[in-house]
């Protein structure tokens, strides 16, 4: 890498505000997953109903609307830079490692905008008893922030290849099932007064152990 | 392996299965279905040392750059698959025998089925790159990230969820108390599925070379 090359806490910053800026110059990537996951959401509560008394069900289905919309939009931050042609342009002012830090918190930004949307749409139109606001939000950000870390570095990886939005679900689904199975069943638990810490252990450490790994690995991204 | 060799795991593996029917008792709550346990186990066991394969070379690929170790991950990947397939189905119909279904996404069900979907994935993504050197790559990321989530799948999601497998049945003070008959058939498939596992394996690897010597001519 040219010594200009950084991955300091600078670099990730000036990545996160270009990602932030040239997202709301188009909103298009913002627009499409909004209507995504309000397309799904529609879809789920017109197929079920309310379902105010099967707060397993309620669980499930927030989490899939949440892991639909994560499979339709996460993959883009990388693949517009394929697309538009400015990857090499970005390599050359930053390390792959601040790129992907910088990637990273504007996945975890975008897919929170996404939820401050959905969530509250999801609960309301389903029917929703009130959550244990804590445990709740808890649940919510750290099955986020396992979703980001994954999907992320998938989109990486995918943005490189042919046929990207269809592969992009199908490799992405073996790292986002554990944090579907942790999730879902904390969020029971949450509804039904349960314990929640095993679950939030479990994502907690399934996100370490991702950011870990995609630290060492973007290093060997790009190369040609 | 030499002629002989081949020969000799054929006549191992054919004579621990008679064996099997013939010399070891059954176990009483199991029945006749105490059997899958020497394909079954074997298998399944094929499959980490496989996904385990596959991804060491992986890493070593990242790290040399060799493409050598890149057709041994992807050829443990083809084989895995296909002993996790070996190991799903056979599951699959003692879990028909014994609880009634044939899946009801038992904990054990569902991280084989993970594991599957893995490989799936790794092999779908190959297909998706022509470029050798790239495809080599990022195959060999995508592998170390995978290999993150299988810990996950396998060892603590069956511990954290209440499952049905029969480790308590077969295996009840948590060490290997099985009939000293059963546990050497057991055994001696174990060794022989893993001898039939890295014959396959170097099968697939002088194919893959000579595959990559003609692109290279």
């Amino acid at each position: 890498m040219p010594s200009n090359g950084s991955s300091s806490g600078a670099a990730v910053w000036a990545i996160l505000r270009k990602e932030c800026r040239s997202e709301w110059r188009t909103r298009y990537g913002l627009n499409a997953a909004l209507l995504f996951a309000v397309t799904t959401l529609t879809g789920v509560s017109f197929a079920m109903g309310r379902l105010t008394d099967r707060t397993d069900m309620l669980a499930a289905l927030l989490w899939v609307v949440l892991l639909f919309a994560t499979l339709a939009s996460l993959s883009h931050a990388f693949v517009r830079e394929v697309e538009g042609h400015t990857l090499t342009m970005l390599r050359l002012v930053a390390s792959p490692t601040a790129i992907a830090l910088g990637k990273l918190l504007f996945n975890i930004v975008f897919l929170a905008v996404i939820e401050i949307v959905t969530v509250p749409l999801f609960l309301t139109l389903m029917g929703a008893p009130p959550p244990r606001w804590g445990a709740f939000l808890g649940l919510l950000g750290l099955g986020s922030l396992a979703l980001a870390c994954a999907s992320t570095l998938v989109g990486a990886v995918i943005s490189q290849t042919r046929g990207r939005g269809a592969l992009f679900a199908g490799v992405s689904i073996p790292l986002l099932l554990p944090v579907l199975a942790a999730a879902v069943s904390g969020m029971r638990s949450q509804w039904a007064g349960g314990p929640i810490a095993a679950e939030a252990r479990l994502l907690a450490a399934y996100s370490v152990a991702l950011l870990a790994a995609s630290l060492l690995l973007y290093d060997h991204l790009w190369e040609d | 392996m030499g002629m002989i060799g081949r020969w000799l795991l054929f006549l191992w593996i054919a004579g621990w299965i008679v064996a099997a029917f013939l010399w070891a008792p059954l176990v009483p709550v199991l029945g006749e279905t105490t059997r899958v346990l020497y394909f079954h186990i074997p298998a399944a066991w094929v499959t980490v040392v496989a996904l385990a394969w596959s991804m060491g070379h992986s890493i070593l690929y990242l790290r040399s750059r060799r493409m050598e170790h890149d057709h041994q991950a992807a050829a443990a990947a083809e084989i895995g698959i296909l002993f996790c397939v070996v190991a799903t189905i056979s599951g699959s119909l003692w879990a028909k025998a014994m609880w009634g279904s044939y899946w009801n996404w038992d904990p054990r069900e569902t991280s084989i089925f993970f594991v599957l979907l893995v490989y799936a994935a790794y092999l779908a993504l190959r297909s998706a790159i022509e470029e050798e050197e790239r495809r080599a790559r990022l195959s060999a990321v995508y592998s170390a990230i995978a290999f993150v989530s299988v810990p996950f799948l396998i060892f603590v999601v069956p511990r954290i969820y209440f499952s049905l497998h029969p480790d308590p049945i077969i295996n009840p003070r948590g060490k290997l108390d099985m009939d000293p008959r059963i546990r050497i058939v057991f055994f001696a498939m174990l060794v022989g599925f893993t001898a039939l596992f890295f014959w396959l394996q170097s099968l697939r690897v002088r194919v893959a070379r000579l595959e990559h010597r003609l692109d290279q001519a």
